[in-house]
């Protein structure tokens, strides 16, 4: 593999193979590949009712993503949104069954997403335990805390909520969880590109001691990326819960592997120091298209799971290939 | 008056007697090379005077006045810069956000600081054009540059904290053989900036070029001193390599 690039990069160095405009080119070859087979097999695939299917239920794995792109880059991953993802959902529908206001559910909700982060950035970032580990053990308790609170079962949000809203409304014919992610990744964007915290996030994942030493507050950096990792996650388990009406403990299991195949096939480097946000948006689509595109096919869902999976380790492939091209050191 | 003094420093890690009370002085605008076989504590000195190392015994003066570094914040505070050997730089960041790396100019809109990228190349461009430092483009990735461009980003990096004493440690150790020169140009050039340069290596040839006065250390101790000027290479080959004699012989400079 090493060696098949090297030998492109000797023939065709300069402009044309620049890495990130490589990656661009083969992430666009790839999503006119799947529109192009799905539309042929199925017509009913390239409609517009179709497509705005696959952006809504694509949101919520998009607003994580935004967060997850951040929290790779600095060499970090987060395990247990899924999990954080179903003790939201699970809470929002007890508070709303109980009667609480929806504005005040999602201000708690939020809240709380944000604190069940920081428990993930107090230990990777100031206790010093690799993020890996934190998050595997905090996916086990944040499954085990949504299991107490429903004993197994599916809490109801009344479908007369407002709640309701933020996961089937729609707002100038586009579905109101669009709109949402919109504003993430557009808010995502600024904060990654044009902020002093978005450059320690590359910084942080590309030489941490040089930042350090520049005089810069690694761990609290790393803390809060952390804490919009769990505070992210919180809007996206709100629209999730509200789009099935009803908060469940077994809601988002997989929901991370989702979300890091995405960041992983939008070009961000598993390995830090080098995320793209932009190719974030567009691998969230790219596997939300593929997999509404199987369904519409009438593969068997059993096959989502093995295609995701396969997804995932040939895009870390790739991007091992990708970034031999990029380095002069070969 | 002495820029830099320091006055029998001592230092032992365990049981290990890194220094033995070695005195240095260092002034204004000079550059001192400090040459020594491994382990003749060379680079536990540069740690001491940038701050990373607090000494056991020994008093440090700068311009006259005693001062303890108990952080390398303490030492930058008073114009101490240090240029570590690994360099420190993040490889996927541009030259520009490596040189201001920490200190990157923002402007505030509504309450957000937001990266002013103008200015910051702007800026950059000054401060490698100051220094004749020559990088393709200061928008590069580091990763992208060679060995020598990066030592140069990182010494431009270290020049922009206004240093009085910039510390180099093994600038040329992993370089090309026609870009140590470029390097070497570089840190003749510091002089003219009035920055007093300390110079680690093993390269002696560089040290022969660009010093105005090199010390020789053994076993943590300084064994000679001498004007570069009159010094010739075999001659420092000797002092190092005989310095087991020297030690027990004429300490004396």
């Amino acid at each position: 593999m090493s060696k098949f690039f090297a030998l492109i990069r000797s023939r065709y160095s300069g402009i044309l193979l620049e890495p990130t405009r490589v990656f661009y080119l083969a992430i666009s070859l790839a999503l006119l590949i799947v529109f192009t087979v799905f539309s042929l097999a199925n017509p009913r695939f390239f409609t517009a009712s179709n497509l705005l299917n696959v952006l809504r239920q694509a949101s919520p794995t998009l607003i994580s993503a935004v967060a997850m792109t951040i929290v790779i880059t600095l060499s970090g991953i987060d395990l247990s949104i899924g999990s954080l993802l179903a003790v939201v959902a699970v809470l929002s529908a007890m508070a709303l069954g109980a009667g609480w206001n929806a504005l005040l559910v999602v201000v708690a909700v939020l809240i709380i997403g944000s604190g069940m982060g920081a428990v993930n950035g107090f230990f990777a970032a100031y206790q010093k335990i690799p993020a890996f580990i934190v998050t595997l053990a905090t996916l086990s308790v944040y499954r085990g805390l949504a299991l107490l609170l429903t004993h197994g079962y599916s809490l109801p949000i009344p479908p007369n909520s407002p709640f309701i809203f933020i996961g089937r409304g729609w707002v100038l014919g586009v579905p109101v969880p669009v709109w949402i992610a919109l504003a993430v990744v557009i808010i995502g964007y600024i904060v990654f590109y044009k902020t002093p915290f978005g450059l320690y996030v590359t910084g942080i994942g590309s030489n941490e001691e040089a930042v350090r030493r520049a005089g810069v507050n690694v761990k609290r950096v790393k803390f809060w990326a952390y804490v919009l990792s769990g505070s992210l996650t919180a809007i996206a388990g709100m629209i999730v819960a509200a789009r099935v009406a009803a908060g469940s403990s077994y809601i988002g299991v997989g929901f991370e592997l989702t979300v890091i195949a995405s960041v992983i096939v939008g070009g961000t480097n598993l390995f830090g120091g080098e995320g793209r946000m932009l190719g974030t948006v567009i691998g969230t689509l790219l596997l939300a298209l593929i997999s509404n595109g199987l369904v519409m096919i009438h593969v068997s869902a059993f096959y989502q799971q093995v295609v995701e999976g396969v997804i995932l380790l040939l895009a870390i492939w790739f991007n091992k290939g990708a970034s031999l091209l990029g380095n002069n050191k070969g | 008056m002495h820029l830099l003094r320091l006055e029998g420093i001592e230092k032992h890690f365990g049981k290990i007697q890194a220094l033995r009370g070695v005195d240095l002085d260092l002034n204004h605008g000079e550059a001192l090379g400090i040459v020594g076989d491994n382990g003749a504590g060379k680079s536990t000195l540069l740690k001491i005077m940038s701050g990373v190392v607090m000494p056991d015994h020994g008093r440090i003066f700068l311009d006259g006045k005693d001062v303890h570094f108990r952080t390398p914040k303490d030492a930058r505070a008073r114009g101490i810069e240090m240029v570590y050997q690994d360099l420190s730089l993040c490889e996927t960041l541009t030259v520009a956000q490596n040189v201001f790396l920490g200190r990157e100019p923002v402007r505030r809109l509504l309450g957000v600081p937001l990266l002013d990228k103008k200015a910051l190349y702007d800026k950059t461009q000054r401060v490698l054009e100051e220094l004749r430092i020559k990088i393709p483009s200061i928008r590069a990735q580091v990763k992208n540059l060679s060995g020598g461009q990066r030592q140069a980003v990182a010494i431009g990096r270290a020049v922009t904290f206004k240093p009085k004493i910039l510390i180099l440690d093994e600038p040329t150790a992993a370089l090309a053989v026609r870009e140590v020169q470029k390097v070497l140009d570089l840190i003749n050039n510091l002089k003219s900036h009035n920055i007093a340069t300390i110079l680690i290596s093993h390269r002696l040839q560089d040290v022969m070029t660009v010093t105005d006065r090199v010390v020789v250390m053994y076993e943590g101790k300084k064994v000679a001193e001498r004007k570069t000027r009159d010094l010739k290479l075999e001659e420092l080959i000797n002092l190092i390599s005989q310095s087991k004699s020297a030690v027990r012989g004429d300490g004396s400079e």
